[in-house]
């Protein structure tokens, strides 16, 4: 069975259960369930000892959750559970079928980009702690999508946002996740040392390229040995690509 | 150690319900409020509305010049408001009453910003 069935079947099911939730049809908001919020409510905790603005105790429980995943298998919540990753996914997919991605981002412009990533987490962490309010909501597509441009979204800006996330997604794969998500920039330490990781068998491999193209994210795991790129999401669509069989595999190891 | 990919989803799954599961560890309230009085009753409503802090502190001013009202503590993400009173001073009812009631707007018009759906 291809890899990448199994991967959006979970994620479909996912994206129903939010959906579900934001319809207004679950006990827990739709928030809750998010794990950057953990991240601003441990702001909040740490400043004065609530939860800031629509943060709860769930947010907390799904960060240290997901962030205990991390350790253990890199970004696989990004590639296996994370609606907005889902999304943008689709969206990067569409923009390779319709030739819109016909310019690759050179890997010393990429790693600049990626640096905006922690920007974002720290612009994000300084207001929550500055002012008790999720200030970024207006900018945070998840909030965007599922509360239907609810409370806190800033109109035209909102829009324009939006806009060029989607288009961003269309022109570069995996454009949000890449260069703007706080979460991701979060899982960046820990995904460094996640435990499952695809690993290469260089005796066995022809060097066709075909991993780093079904990549999303420019990983070249025929330049590597272990993949132990912080932004790995464990997807497999490299092990999937790859020609020969057990040449690329998932492993755990150090 | 060769894995199978069939490992992945498992760990995602577990990891979901395993991160619900914890929530109970991290349970802390919204919004936190002590009155005089020594009530022994508790009520919790679960509250349409009640969505974050602000709507949260919002709510809690409502009650705070209702005698018989000792606490109330607010739970925003699972919309809960659980009231500690003296039942001989006010009523479930009556509690329940205040938040359901239409309220004042910056405009001048009225409208019903909290409503009970249940209560435990």
């Amino acid at each position: 069975m291809k890899t990448r069935y199994l991967r959006y079947s979970i994620l479909i099911l996912i994206l129903g259960i939010v959906t579900y939730q934001a319809l207004g049809f679950s006990q827990h908001s739709f928030e809750a369930y998010c794990p950057f919020g953990g991240m601003e409510a441990l702001w909040g905790l740490f400043r004065a000892g609530q939860f800031s603005c629509a943060t709860g105790p769930l947010n907390l429980s799904m960060m240290v959750a997901v962030l205990g995943l991390a350790i253990v298998a890199k970004k696989t919540f990004c590639g296996w559970a994370c609606p907005i990753g889902f999304l943008s996914e689709l969206f990067s997919r569409l923009g390779s079928k319709i030739g819109l991605q016909k310019f690759e981002v050179g890997p010393k412009l990429n790693g600049a980009l990626k640096l905006l990533r922690y920007v974002v987490l720290i612009v994000a962490l300084f207001y929550t702690y500055k002012l008790g309010e999720l200030v970024l909501r207006g900018f945070d597509p998840f909030y965007i999508i599922f509360s239907g441009f609810g409370h806190g979204t800033l109109g035209w800006i909102t829009y324009t946002t939006l806009g060029v996330i989607a288009v961003g997604a269309l022109l570069i794969p995996m454009f949000f996740c890449r260069y703007l998500c706080p979460l991701g920039a979060t899982f960046d330490p820990f995904s460094r040392l996640g435990i499952i990781k695809i690993e290469r068998n260089a005796e066995l491999c022809t060097e066709c390229g075909d991993c780093g193209s079904a990549c999303l994210w420019a990983i070249k795991p025929m330049e590597m040995k272990k993949v132990r790129d912080r932004d790995c999401t464990n997807c497999l669509e490299c092990v999937d690509a790859c020609p020969v069989d057990d040449c690329l595999s998932l492993k755990a190891s150090l | 150690m060769k894995i199978s990919k069939y490992l992945l989803p498992v760990l995602v799954i577990f990891t979901l319900f395993g991160g619900y599961a914890l929530r109970h560890a991290f349970t802390k309230p919204t919004t936190q409020v002590t009155f005089e009085g020594n009530g022994t009753e508790t009520t919790t409503y679960v509250v349409e509305g009640l969505k974050c802090k602000g709507t949260a502190n919002y709510f809690t001013s409502l009650y705070k010049d209702k005698a018989g009202i000792s606490s109330i503590e607010t739970f925003a993400t699972e919309h809960l408001a659980v009231f500690t009173y003296d039942s001989e001073i006010i009523t479930a009812d009556d509690i329940q009453a205040i938040m359901d009631a239409s309220l004042p707007m910056k405009d001048g018009s009225h409208r019903q910003v909290f409503r009970c759906v249940e209560r435990r």
